[in-house]
């Protein structure tokens, strides 16, 4: 030890502050050293010296009228208001969390931990369903949409029949537009073609959708499944396109006879479909079933009031033709 | 054993004051009261011997206690009220220390003196040894001596020779109060004590 650092330990030891291990190596150097016992006895005669300049105790008046002053302006202050109650409790609040790192650190990685997890689920939840719809999607496309219900289609953009060919395309929008090829037989084009008849907003696609559907009825490629009809007679009864309506009533012909739900769509377009046309060939298609009750009452009626004078006349040669029939 | 007893111990004696102060920081003025009767006399005395003037005394005694009535919401339990307040004193008293210094023109100690002082002060030098200077001085110029080398020193030495010498602190809690360490207030203790004894012995 040098007498530099004893002088120092001798002030911590003056006032009792030095720990016993430095003690007894400052005793130590005090044996050997002459300078230093001279230094603790002048840092002792200050140490008395400095004791000549009292620590008095305070008057009994002045802490009297200090307390009487801080009464006075403690009265004088206004209460906190609420919001500042509330900073410094915010502020206490605050400072605890910094006084405690580990805790903050603690909620920190909870708080990441939680947000992970959550996000991890969250993906893997989003993924399956994603996969789920993809699965659904991809084997409708592969067998052309096999299982596709119509609510999942959102409409019918157009249909391109192969030349020479039984083979058709229907182009179709879901939630992205896609497209199925297959045959005419097949019950997922048949469905799409249905939707077309009905759903389309071009004039084209259902003219397109309906001749077809027409055409397999007339061909007699298996037309018997009501939904067909429906179509047909739907079309029939209230497509604007005067085209579509004939090619629906075409492909009606061969079930006016069996089927009285066609018969009468036709006697309908017959007495109020506005295109002379549609009326002239629901007369021919009518006429196997010409001595009906009911055909002959709406050819009465169209015989008398049918605005065009060539279908009144085509009605009244039927109805004389009636009898003979009969 | 002891040391955790005697900690309880500790802990038992100031559950008291621990509740007033937080019926204070409830925002109980009679709780609060009664802190500033505990600690007023422990204020006082401090910023009387720092200042020597007790119209400052007094100013510095009503700022604390109004700083801490202002702030005792945020006084956290991590400390002891009595630290907590003597943080609060000791920093106006260095503010007032430091203002005097400023104000306060540099002037040479130069003081009639007989032979008795000569040697008494003599024996405070590096030189000569020490004998008791209460027989051999008038105590009030010795006062004025005394205190005019306290005024010699920086605010900070002042503060930490105060706290340990006339208010026998632990250097710890010196190092809490004026927010430093331990080993830093020991070494301004000990450039207190030396530029003491050089300001004592110059005296001759």
């Amino acid at each position: 030890m040098n007498c530099e650092v004893a002088h120092e330990r001798i002030v911590t030891a003056a006032y009792g502050e030095l720990a016993d291990e430095q003690m007894h190596e400052l005793d130590r150097h005090m044996t050997s050293c002459p300078e230093c016992p001279r230094e603790r006895e002048q840092l002792l005669a200050l140490k008395v010296l400095m004791d000549a300049h009292p620590v008095v105790e305070p008057d009994a008046n002045l802490v009297a009228r200090s307390r009487l002053r801080l009464e006075e302006a403690l009265d004088a202050l206004p209460p906190l208001r609420w919001f500042e109650r509330l900073g410094q409790r915010i502020t206490n609040s605050f400072a605890s969390l910094q006084a405690a790192p580990v805790a903050a650190c603690l909620l920190l990685v909870v708080g990441l931990g939680t947000g992970s997890l959550g996000g991890y689920r969250l993906a893997e939840n989003r993924a399956v369903r994603i996969t789920a719809a993809r699965g659904a999607v991809q084997p409708a496309a592969a067998s052309m949409a096999g299982n596709a219900a119509p609510a999942e289609i959102a409409n019918i953009s157009s249909i391109v029949q192969q030349p020479n060919s039984h083979m058709v395309e229907v182009h179709y929008n879901q939630l992205v537009p896609q497209q199925i090829e297959g045959s005419l037989d097949d019950p997922s084009i048949r469905q799409l073609l249905m939707l077309a008849s009905q759903n389309s907003a071009s004039a084209g696609v259902r003219d397109d959708s309906v001749g077809l559907l027409a055409a397999e009825c007339k061909a007699g490629h298996g037309c018997k499944a009501e939904g067909i009809r429906d179509a047909l007679m739907v079309a029939l009864r209230y497509d604007k396109n005067s085209g579509v309506r004939e090619k629906a009533l075409q492909g009606l012909e061969p079930y006016v006879t069996e089927d009285v739900r066609v018969r009468d769509a036709v006697l309908e377009a017959l007495l109020y479909d506005g295109d002379p046309k549609i009326r002239t060939a629901a007369i021919n298609i009518l006429e196997p079933v010409q001595g009906d009750t009911s055909v002959r009452q709406v050819l009465n009626s169209v015989a008398n009031s049918d605005r065009s004078p060539y279908i009144r006349t085509v009605s009244r040669q039927v109805l004389d033709r009636v009898p003979e029939i009969q | 054993m002891n040391g955790q007893k005697s900690a309880e111990e500790r802990a038992q004696a100031r559950a008291p004051e621990m509740e007033l102060i937080r019926e204070a920081q409830a925002g109980s003025r009679v709780a609060f009261d009664s802190l500033v009767r505990q600690y007023e006399q422990q204020v006082l005395r401090l910023a009387l011997h720092l200042t020597g003037s007790e119209h400052d005394a007094e100013d510095i005694y009503q700022e604390a206690f109004l700083k801490a009535y202002r702030y005792i919401g945020n006084f956290r339990f991590e400390c002891s009220f009595y630290t907590w307040i003597y943080r609060i004193v000791t920093n106006l008293c260095l503010d007032q220390l430091r203002r005097r210094k400023t104000r306060r023109e540099d002037h040479a100690v130069v003081l009639n003196h007989s032979g008795d002082e000569i040697d008494l002060l003599a024996s405070v030098s590096d030189d000569r040894s020490f004998s008791n200077p209460a027989k051999e001085l008038d105590r009030k110029v010795l006062g004025e001596r005394i205190e005019t080398a306290l005024e010699k020193l920086t605010p900070r030495e002042r503060m930490v020779f105060e706290l340990k010498h006339y208010q026998g602190l632990r250097l710890r809690t010196i190092g809490e109060m004026l927010s430093t360490t331990e080993e830093t207030a020991k070494n301004t203790l000990f450039r207190a004590t030396k530029k003491l004894r050089t300001q004592l012995a110059g005296l001759r």
